[in-house]
């Protein structure tokens, strides 16, 4: 059996930063599974910037607006403890990844360059051109491979052990060679991204952002936290999801309709183009449900008006994703764009040291939830998330290994793993996973996306079950031991199945609006009985179990969102 | 709201044309087929689809134990590199249309990348690669001088320092270049073009203090058994020019007083015959390279010519157009030490 002191399960930069950090001082053992190679993670994806008040470029910039930023950037959802440490550590944590290398822009002073981001009142997004997270990435790795981290690349885990009180470790299994394995840990973090998946294509998302750890922590029993908040970005390309940033907004791109009409005139008569992100995505998604959509429900981001010379000069990259990703010159004609889920608020319900209801097992980034970014993300904190949580649980996680020893392992803890993996190859259904997926997809978007309201999210929450009742007897129909996606992607499909449930549950208790939340029968937030995240644990019956939980209000006093 | 009709003329009707194409996919699984082979899927196409979404849509509908990577779909994950119509791509920012059009038969061929060993139909083993790049000591190695120990201070870099080595943390490790490399194709054990960029990346970075270690570590893994093909370059989908830091990584090399090394000493026969002689010295070529060993080579060229009438000799003459060569190398001196003090000045 293999065994390590810390276990890092998925290697985005909130599980590579941890697991760098428990490795510092190289006197335990430390190990990343992860189910594609590290460099591959999504953090790879993020483009514009990551916050931290350095002051580099706005020198009145302090750690303190920043915190008052995010926590009203979250509709005064978010602790507003973890929002202080989140900020108050982000010039440290930044400056470290720098000194291991992180390619950060510079300022004429040779200091790491800062952009302006929406929703921030100072310049404040640390970036490196348009790839950071990708920079952040490789920086991760390329250190951990320094220091003696072991990789276990394309290794799908399957459960999380522990006696109920204390880690085990888990059970995974090796997608080359389709071998069963359990690993014992001392401690497990769990870093394994987002379940902007639910939504299927229209997400921003890798096709490997499922929410495996949410769900295998919820199925361990652990609680997860504010699982109905999940962010769209208005902007992504209909056939992929594929996020066009609002640097075309900013350039003087129109937002049409079908009909070709400026529509955000409707809407928001101002700020038209340049409102806020969920008010566009409103509005986009009113057009389509009014009929006033294009042939394939999408509305049309139009920058033919400025001229080949300032989109090239401009916009060479959004002009080159459109072409590679969607086959439109937006030079010729309207880049075709729908809504995106981007971002899960919700997760895995932690401390500020990621420790979950376990002793040993953690969770971090984008899978937990501490919560920080409450009922709506601000931009450039997801990848200061990852670095100031990541690195808390690796350190947490260090010294608890360090201080304890490993439990013996029960005998058959494979067993179930195994028996899942076989109710998937013998399902005796003929449905394909590719019909179910869709299905789920097309619910979620419809039912529990944008626009949420009580029937809706009844009939979603009934549809999920004849969903699950579908999955159950689905068979995989490829047989091979050697590197099977159709079974991983089984196995990913039961993961979004179960946190879709709990997302739609959620969504349904919820009766007001609240950041990303948006009730058509509760339109207002509703501070008297909501100011409170949702709590849900695995039932006896299987079934998710809500509870709530009083947000920490330290410091800023709810007020009205306005920007 | 308003319920404004518009007039017909105004409404958006994007031209998406569709045609029926033949996808070609090589197949193999290890342990059920003996070799790869091919399959035929027959498919509706659309305008903007992908290579990946047109293996996706097979997967789903048709076959679903056709097996692949894909993860970002972006073009920054790297995991869906394959090989379209022979070139080395990534599947996911590939447009299939354009393609069809091209050949004008409606007709596209993916297969695995090349020089790395099937894992299953279109995935290959890069586990060779990142062993390689592991050797290369691909990280940071903190320029004490540079970097501050602690976290309140940030080391200080200038943009054009930055610029040095910017493009090459584009890499996104999808080892196109790799499966391209004409190289790594005669033999197995040269390192590859990712993995010396990223060994070039960290050298030119000032903040780092281990270039020597990663020179003698690209040299042990073949540094100059690159051939300048310039494949690397015209597959690389991040245009990083993998080629031209290998080039690089050789300068710093020979600039570090590595002079033993064939290549560092085929490099410095060149440009020195060039100048002294307006021509290479061809014939003693392979001893000045190679040392003692080249007298083989040099013997068995000997004795093919002698087998054809012709008189070898291993001399070389003095062209006359030495004297224009000699002032061009003595311009780019003068010019190199102009713009050496320079810099020392801005510094």
């Amino acid at each position: 059996m293999l065994t390590y002191d810390v276990l890092i399960v998925g290697s985005g930069g909130a599980g590579l930063y941890a697991a760098l950090e428990s490795r510092m001082e190289e006197d335990v053992q430390v190990a990343v599974l992860t189910k594609v190679y590290p460099t591959r993670s999504h953090t790879g994806a993020a483009q514009g910037g990551v916050n931290a008040a350095l002051a580099n470029v706005d020198s009145t910039d302090s750690w303190e607006e920043h915190w008052f930023d995010t926590v009203k950037g979250s509709d005064y959802l978010a602790d507003q403890d973890s929002a202080e440490l989140l900020c108050r550590e982000a010039p440290q944590v930044i400056r470290e990844m720098e000194h291991w290398g992180c390619p950060f822009d510079r300022t004429k002073e040779g200091k790491i360059a800062q952009r302006p981001f929406g929703g921030a009142s100072k310049t404040r997004a640390c970036y490196a051109a348009d790839k950071i997270g990708h920079v952040m990435l490789h920086t991760l790795y390329e250190q951990g491979l320094r220091h003696g981290v072991d990789y276990f690349n394309e290794w799908v885990t399957l459960s999380l052990l522990h006696n109920g009180q204390r880690c085990l470790g888990v059970n995974a299994l090796d997608a080359r060679t389709g071998k069963l394995h359990t690993i014992q840990a001392k401690a497990v973090i769990l870093a394994t991204g987002g379940y902007g998946r639910i939504y299927w294509n229209r997400t921003s998302n890798a096709y490997g952002n499922t929410g495996d750890g949410t769900a295998i922590a919820y199925r361990a029993g652990l609680p997860l936290k504010d699982m109905e908040f999940v962010q769209f970005h208005p902007t992504g390309l209909r056939r992929t999801g594929i996020l066009m940033s609002e640097g075309a907004r900013g350039e003087g791109a129109y937002l049409l309709n079908g009909w070709g009409e400026r529509f955000m005139t409707r809407y928001a008569p101002e700020k038209m183009e340049l409102g806020p992100r969920d008010l566009i995505s409103r509005a986009i998604e009113t057009e389509v449900r009014q009929g006033r959509g294009g042939p394939e429900d999408e509305v049309f981001l139009d920058l033919t008006h400025l001229g080949a010379k300032r989109i090239m000069e401009r916009l060479p990259q959004i002009r080159q994703l459109c072409i590679d990703f969607e086959g439109v010159d937006p030079i010729e004609e309207p880049i075709p764009i729908k809504p995106t889920a981007h971002y899960s608020m919700g997760g895995i319900h932690t401390d500020i040291n990621g420790l979950t209801s376990i002793e040993g097992i953690y969770a971090a980034g984008e899978a937990g939830c501490v919560s920080v970014h409450g009922a709506n993300r601000l931009g450039g904190n997801s990848l200061l998330d990852i670095l100031v949580f990541g690195r808390r649980a690796g350190v947490h996680a260090l010294e608890y290994a360090r201080k304890t020893d490993f439990l013996p392992m029960p005998k058959n803890v494979l067993k179930m793993a195994q028996s899942c993996i076989n109710g998937l190859m013998e399902g005796d259904s003929k449905e394909s996973l590719a019909d179910i997926r869709r299905d789920m997809a097309n619910l979620m978007a419809d039912k529990a996306g944008i626009y949420r309201d009580e029937t809706g999210l009844t009939e979603a929450v009934n549809k999920l079950e004849e969903l699950k009742e579908r999955y159950k007897k689905l068979r995989v129909q490829d047989k091979s031991k050697v590197f099977n996606t159709e079974l991983v992607a089984g196995l990913e499909l039961g993961n979004m199945l179960d946190l879709a449930e709990i997302v739609v549950k959620g969504a349904l208790s919820r009766q007001e609006s609240r950041g990303a939340h948006y009730r058509e029968d509760f339109q207002y937030r509703d501070d008297d009985n909501w100011l409170k995240h949702t709590i849900a644990t695995k039932g006896t019956d299987g079934k998710p179990v809500l509870s709530f939980k009083p947000v920490t209000i330290t410091n800023f006093q709810p007020e009205a969102r306005t920007y | 709201m308003s319920e404004k009709i518009m007039p017909e003329s105004e409404k958006i009707t994007p031209i998406r044309e569709k045609i029926l194409a033949n996808i070609r996919v090589q197949r193999y699984t290890p342990g059920k087929d003996k070799s790869p082979y091919f399959d035929n899927f027959k498919m509706e196409v659309e305008t903007g689809m992908t290579i990946l979404e047109v293996l996706r849509h097979i997967k789903n509908t048709q076959d679903s134990s056709l097996t692949f990577r894909a993860f970002c779909r972006s073009a920054i994950c790297g995991s869906c590199a394959v090989k379209v119509n022979s070139d080395s791509v990534l599947a996911c920012s590939t447009q299939l249309m354009p393609i069809l059009k091209d050949f004008g038969k409606g007709s596209v061929t993916i297969t695995p990348m090349s020089n790395m060993p099937i894992i299953r139909d279109l995935v290959v083993d890069i586990d060779p690669v990142i062993e390689k790049l592991a050797k290369m000591h691909p990280y940071l190695v903190e320029n004490r001088e540079r970097v501050p120990k602690a976290l309140e201070q940030e080391s200080l870099m200038s943009q054009k320092e930055l610029e040095k080595f910017n493009v090459m943390t584009d890499c996104i490790l999808c080892a196109a270049c790799y499966s391209a490399c004409s190289s790594v194709k005669t033999d197995s054990n040269y390192a590859g073009p990712l993995t010396i960029v990223k060994a070039y990346r960290y050298s030119a970075d000032p903040r780092d203090n281990f270039s020597s270690m990663r020179i003698q570590a690209a040299m042990d893994q073949g540094l100059w058994s690159c051939v300048q093909c310039r494949k690397c370059i015209k597959v690389c989908p991040k245009d990083i020019r993998p080629a031209d830091s290998i080039r690089n990584m050789r300068q710093i090399s020979i600039e570090v007083g590595i002079h033993d090394t064939p290549g560092s000493r085929r490099a410095r026969a060149y440009t020195d015959d060039v100048e002294n002689f307006g021509q290479v010295n061809k014939p003693m070529l392979p001893v000045i390279v190679n040392g003692t060993k080249g007298w083989a080579a040099i013997e068995a060229a000997e004795a093919g010519l002698k087998k054809h009438g012709m008189e070898p000799t291993r001399q070389v003459c003095t062209l006359p157009g030495q004297k224009v060569t000699a002032k061009i190398y003595a311009k780019v001196r003068e010019i190199e030490a102009k713009e050496k003090n320079q810099g020392e000045n801005k510094v």
